[in-house]
């Protein structure tokens, strides 16, 4: 009977070692591959649908057309600095400054303001009774932010449907 | 000094139980935290916008996204699908939405046009002419992705829609 006790002490004293150092290996692991979920919108628009299909059909309602331009491209600084670092030329990443201008245009009024043109598309919206679709035709040199401001105003003057247009790179 | 009788062989018979539970406790939380469903999104600075609706993906349904980074580098799924350095080869770019577009369900007006939206994310100092190129790409024939979604960042406390 006492052998018996002497193994079952025996193989109660398992090595923990190596699954310590497992779990120590997977616990670094979920750590290091741990990205905080950041919470992220999204601006929903749309492509023009008829492309080559059928080019006959009429387009029923006249859309608002929102040009966008570069006017003055604007001084790029260092991202992610508390003070306004001017870009070195050579990091990945830069943002734009104040200085940079954006001109908008729709039909004959020109801004820079996007308030003014939130005023100036939200009147435009309704003729007719009928809700206007509006397009966003981005031109040379325009950042992605650019357009997703534009996008922002023209779905908070309750635009819903609106479609890019232009793929070339005009001036 | 009591030094030379103390037995190292005592010291190392310390009681591991709890801190294996503790070590077991974190992996767990970790795990949980983890959500795998984010890994195609890369890291950007997406741009701010308060009137976006919030990105609330379904972890099972099926959802296309496009990386475009500052230089124009196109990541599907930790995957380069365009290289900036080699211009207009947009070929590998078009069967991989070609394929995305036959994975959509078809939309609900018009069967023969796919009906899901693609989520576009780049950074926010991306130049758009790297959208258009994508936007074209979905124009074509076999393609035909007309419904895109553009990620940006909303604001700490969203605005309520008006």
């Amino acid at each position: 009977m006492s052998q018996l006790k002497e193994i079952a002490a025996e193989e109660s004293k398992l090595d923990m070692t190596p699954m310590i150092d497992v779990t120590f290996l997977l616990l670094i692991f979920f750590m290091c591959t741990l990205k905080f979920k950041t919470l992220e919108g999204k601006l929903a628009a749309y492509l023009p649908k008829d492309v080559g299909v059928n080019q006959s059909e009429a387009e029923p309602i006249e859309k608002v057309e929102i040009l966008v331009q570069v006017i003055e491209e604007g001084t790029r600084y260092m991202p992610l600095k508390a003070d306004l670092v001017p870009w070195d030329g050579e990091s990945k990443r830069w943002v734009y400054g104040s200085d940079r201008r954006i001109r908008y245009t729709v039909g004959p009024m020109r801004t820079f303001d996007l308030g003014e043109l939130k005023t100036r598309i939200a009147d435009m919206r309704i003729v007719g009774g009928e809700s206007r679709p509006a397009t966003i035709d981005p031109r040379k040199g325009i950042t992605y932010s650019d357009v997703a401001k534009v996008l922002d105003v023209a779905l908070s003057a309750e635009y819903r449907e609106i479609t890019f247009v232009g793929s070339d790179e005009k001036q | 000094m009591n030094l030379t009788k103390h037995d190292p062989e005592t010291e190392m018979e310390m009681d591991m139980t709890p801190m294996i539970d503790v070590v077991f406790l974190l992996i767990i939380f970790f795990m949980v935290i983890t959500d795998m469903s984010q890994q195609d999104l890369e890291d950007l600075t997406l741009p701010m916008a308060i009137h976006a609706t919030k990105d609330t993906p379904d972890p099972k349904k099926f959802r296309p996204v496009v990386n475009i980074d500052i230089n124009g580098l196109i990541k599907i799924k930790r995957q380069e699908y365009f290289d900036p350095d080699e211009p207009d080869d947009y070929k590998k770019l078009r069967e991989h939405l070609s394929d995305v577009a036959r994975q959509m369900e078809p939309d609900e007006d018009d069967p023969t046009l796919p009906g899901d939206a693609l989520l576009i994310r780049c950074d926010e100092t991306t130049p758009f002419k790297h959208v258009q190129k994508v936007m074209e790409q979905c124009g074509y024939k076999g393609v035909q992705i007309w419904k895109l979604e553009l990620a940006v960042s909303v604001p700490e406390k969203p605005k309520d829609q008006e």
